[in-house]
């Protein structure tokens, strides 16, 4: 038989070897130089703290009894894992954008840093947690029971529970970290992971070719219903033990504890996201041999949840049962101080510290003061914890399968998963919902499931349990409103989860969340599209530097309050001295604390000495907005640049356009004054002369008053022609137009300027067309722009045989009068030049006028809405062409509505 | 800091797959699919349905792991573009 004092003496090497690994990186990860520590491996070997002795002991026992139903405690996880590692993903994103300490750190943080929420979590994860480690105290203390043949389980499984408590403190709350990591813990969780997989695979081993002779053997002549563990293996159980431990692995706060918090690298999930089922199905793999193995060779009263332990010391391997053990005691161990820690973390943070606070807040402030509180409440959370477990395995009598006292604590934490599910998906969650849907389903827990446990030892007497309180059946605990028909663990998981998620949904639906809600459901919702670092910054306070300096030195020590000052300083671009109370800083202090002491905490420290201005739902409003107004803000902004640049263009164009009109207007004055003064120059002087004496006869006399005459009217025709031009240009020239006979026009022309053409020897060549087109026009300015454009063709013609063609012509609705002369014309360059005022063709003598003629022309066609233009013929000849629209096509009043015409540009 | 983007395409599709593995898994690991594969037989000595409990598992890992390879591949190579 194996010895106790061998056992013994095992563990107790074996711990200080834990002892010395945790340590050693402790110490290495201080000096930064723990490399190898921050792999993935390390990390996922530290998830499978899920595998306790309820693995390692429970699930050979369950499989004795119930067949392969074992399987969905591992199913559950690996589901959650392969297929849902981006939940986790999300849940260490927020976890470290947040300093999250803890499951409760999170909800509560979630719904506006709520301090009752992180009460409420606490308490469900204290109550939950403590069956569970009842349960390893159980395994534990039957295991050594059985090495020792000893028979008194409460004096072992108190020194038990006492030596773990001393263990946990020791490994747990040596120091304590901003960040609530705990790399020393960690790593040696890890060895134990490897530990316990070792172990079991040994004794499976063993079993299967050491006992039996291979798979096939040990299933030889076994019934299909202890394989199977009855008919109905796939039925309701099956999917809600794999609901349980799906929602085990996310929600226990041993669980979030190893896969949120001390989480060093968010990559290292998808290593996790096979490597945790790998080792799950490692662990699972022998779990069925061991159990059938164990029912053949074992007598019937040997106790399956032990048949680990049972069968190497049956067959006399001492060595193997003391690996074994070994085995049990790493899942144990490594479970209890896990959860430990956790729930203590919990306990201190978000009971204790509250409660300290209002106490402190009169007396003396030390530095440190917070930080002693903080490590003594961890300390005594952790006794108080496994005194706890004790208290529960006494009171459940250490009797009960430790499956079925698992799954109690299972369905105990899965009242988290509403809210914690719902908190990071959905943003209408709200802090009612979560308090309504927890606080509902915590108590139908405790009343169907966690009190029916002590069989009518706690609270819950026998007699309610079989007939109701107060004997009204209708309220058995497990058999609640009547539902009879369930197994009892789907019972209270329907009803418990049910009327949680139920309730939480209904109660957000219903309620308005508080402002900070708001900001936290938008930066946990959407915790991968906000950066990092902004996140805090949205809280407006104010606070003197003294006082959060003094604030940080008594919850994290003298020394790395003034190293977290002296950085804020730095970046702020200080040297020395305290930061600017910045609302940055603020928010970062607030940030830091909660890494220590939660951040419903962190936030009551500081809003007490940060002026207590809440942020209001308006400001919240604009916060959101501005983001929003920004983007809108800067979208104007690029339209109205463009805008502007448009503006401008235009702009330097009109500017060009008025400078052209401005030496227009000025050249225009002196031609006016030159053509002006010529007229006036004769006169003056011939009216001097009048004047001046008698010696001028009578003849000479009246020659020239004849030419003061010819140049007064030459000059008044100038003027009439000056503001004719005026008038036009300005668009205020009447011009009623209506239908004219062009054939008739032409020859009105041609019979008025018949002497002019006979005296030139020109041939006319004008054929009338027949119809005869008929325009809209005032015949009047028509018959005078006929006479300017004829008499130029007649005047500037020099060609030996002069010869003038008149052609009419229709283009659509477009009449076309084409004055054609082999004069010579005008080049294409004097095309546009000829129409501006006071510019005579290069053919032309000083003395044939202003120069008038064509720009009249042109200005009375366009009023008239036509054109007059230079227009060449394919040979490069040119000729004059006047335009305009044929009468009763409907663009009759074309001269009201043709602007002031613009002579060149 | 570790700032992997979440919306890449690659990342996304990635998170598709997974979510059709786990899916699948469902599927297969529950009723009323899992009653189906519920047979007597024996495969080897073994009770099918705990070959084809711990087949189904095998085979899920093996995806995860492949998926888990791919992300960080795509990680990698976002990380050496950077």
């Amino acid at each position: 038989m194996l010895s106790v004092d061998l056992v013994l003496l095992v563990c107790g090497v074996y711990v200080a070897l834990l002892f010395a690994i945790a340590f050693f990186v402790d110490r290495r990860t201080r000096q930064g130089r723990m490399q190898w520590l921050h792999s993935p491996v390390i990390y996922t070997l530290s998830i499978s703290v899920y595998c306790t002795s309820w693995t390692f002991y429970g699930a050979v026992g369950s499989a004795a009894r119930n067949g392969l139903e074992f399987i969905t405690i591992y199913l559950g996880p690996t589901l959650v894992f392969i297929g849902w590692w981006w939940l986790l993903r999300k849940l260490v994103r927020i976890g470290r954008r947040n300093r999250i300490t803890s499951i409760a750190d999170l909800i509560s943080s979630r719904f506006g840093k709520s301090p009752s929420l992180a009460v409420l979590v606490t308490l469900i994860a204290l109550v939950a947690t403590t069956p569970y480690i009842a349960l390893q105290l159980q395994s534990m203390t039957r295991a050594y029971l059985l090495i020792a043949a000893e028979s008194d389980g409460t004096k072992v499984a108190f020194w038990i529970a006492a030596g773990m408590a001393v263990f946990t403190i020791l490994f747990g709350t040596r120091n304590l970290d901003a960040n609530e990591r705990h790399h020393g813990v960690v790593a040696a969780i890890a060895v134990e992971a490897i530990v316990k997989l070792f172990a079991l695979i040994a004794v499976g081993i063993f079993a299967v070719y050491g006992i039996a002779s291979g798979f096939g053997d040990v299933f030889n002549d076994v019934p299909a219903e202890v394989v199977y563990g009855g008919d109905e293996i796939f039925g309701p159980r099956w999917v809600a033990l794999t609901f349980l431990s799906a929602t085990a692995i996310i929600c226990l706060p041993r669980q979030f504890q190893v896969t949120v918090v001390e989480n060093i690298d968010e990559r290292h999930l998808s290593t996790a996201s096979w490597l945790f089922p790998l080792y799950l199905f490692g662990m699972s793999i022998f779990i069925m041999p061991i159990a059938i193995v164990g029912l053949k060779v074992l007598p019937a009263t040997a106790n399956p949840d032990l048949y680990v332990l049972t069968l190497p010391l049956s067959e006399g391997r001492e060595e193997l049962a003391l690996l074994a053990f070994l085995g049990g005691f790493s899942s144990a161990t490594s479970m209890v101080i896990v959860a430990a820690i956790a729930v203590s973390t919990m306990v201190s943070n978000h009971v204790v510290m509250p409660v300290a606070l209002n106490f402190m807040s009169s007396g003396r402030e030390v530095s440190g003061d917070v930080r002693s509180l903080l490590l003594t409440s961890r300390r005594i959370s952790i006794a108080v914890v496994l005194g706890l477990g004790f208290l529960y395995f006494q009171l459940s009598g250490g009797s009960g399968a430790l499956a079925s006292i698992g799954l109690i604590a299972f369905t105990g934490v899965a009242q988290l998963l509403p809210s914690l599910i719902g908190g990071i998906f959905w943003r209408g969650a709200t802090r009612s919902g979560a308090l309504a849907g927890m606080i509902a389903g915590f108590l139908l827990w405790a009343y169907t499931l966690f009190l029916p446990s002590f069989e009518g030892a706690f609270l819950l007497s026998a007699s309610v349990l079989q007939d109701g309180p107060w004997g009204i059946e209708f309220l058995r605990p497990q058999a609640l409103f009547g539902l009879t028909e369930l197994d009892p663990l789907v019972h209270a998981l329907i009803w418990s989860v049910g009327i949680n998620l139920v309730l939480f949904l209904t109660v957000s639906v219903a309620s308005e969340p508080r402002s900070l809600e708001r900001l936290q459901s938008a930066l946990f919702v959407d915790v991968f599209r906000i950066d990092a670092g902004e996140a805090a910054s949205f809280a407006p306070a104010s606070a003197s530097a003294e006082d959060l300096f003094i604030l940080a030195q008594r919850i994290l020590g003298t020394t790395p309050a003034r190293r977290l000052f002296d950085e804020m300083v730095r970046t702020q671009g200080g040297t020395s001295g305290l930061p600017m109370p910045t609302e940055a800083v603020i928010a970062r202090l607030e940030r830091e604390l909660a890494g220590s002491v939660g951040a419903a905490s962190a936030h009551a420290m500081v809003a007490r000495i940060a002026s207590d201005r809440t942020v209001g739902m308006t400001e919240l409003i604009d916060i959101a907005d501005e983001t929003q107004q920004l983007i809108e803000t800067s979208r104007q902004l690029s339209e109205k640049s463009v805008e502007l640049e448009q503006t401008a263009v235009q702009l330097r164009k009109a500017n060009d356009r008025l400078r052209i009109l401005d030496a227009q207007k000025d050249e225009f004055l002196t031609q006016v004054s030159h053509e002006l003064r010529t007229p006036m120059t004769s006169i003056r002087s011939f009216s001097e002369i009048l004047l001046g004496g008698d010696e001028v006869g009578d003849t000479d006399r009246r020659r020239f008053i004849s030419i003061i005459q010819d140049e007064s009217l030459r000059l008044t025709r100038l003027l009439d022609e000056i503001l004719d031009i005026s008038r036009l240009e300005a668009g205020t020239a009447d011009l009623p137009t209506m239908p004219v006979d062009t054939n008739a026009a032409v020859n009105s022309v041609l019979a008025s300027i018949s002497g002019l053409i006979q005296d030139n020897g020109i041939r006319i060549d004008f054929e009338a067309s027949l119809p005869a087109p008929v325009v809209n026009a005032n015949p009047d300015r028509l018959h005078q722009v006929l006479v300017n454009l004829l008499s130029n063709a007649v005047k500037y013609n020099q060609a030996a045989d002069p010869e003038i063609k008149i052609r009419l012509g229709q283009v659509a609705t477009d009449v076309l009068i084409d004055v054609i002369d082999n004069g010579g014309g005008i080049s294409q360059a004097e095309a546009e030049i000829v129409f501006q005022k006071f510019i005579r063709g290069e053919r032309a003598n000083v003395n044939q006028g202003a120069g008038l003629g064509l720009p009249i022309s042109r200005a009375i066609m366009r009023t008239m809405g036509g054109d007059l233009t230079a227009e060449f013929t394919s040979d490069g000849r040119s000729f004059f062409r006047a335009r305009l629209t044929a009468a009763g096509t409907g663009t009759t009043s074309a001269a009201a509505a043709m602007p002031a015409v613009q002579t060149t540009s | 800091m570790n700032t992997t983007p979440d919306h890449g395409p690659e990342q996304r599709r990635l998170r598709d797959r997974s979510a059709v593995v786990l899916l699948l898994g469902l599927l297969l690991l529950m009723p009323p699919l899992a009653i189906v594969f519920h047979l007597e037989t024996k495969i080897a000595g073994i009770p099918f349905t705990l070959v084809y409990l711990f087949g189904v598992w095998a085979i899920l890992i093996l995806a995860a792991m492949r998926i888990s390879r791919r992300m960080q591949d795509d990680e990698q190579s976002v990380e050496d573009r950077e």
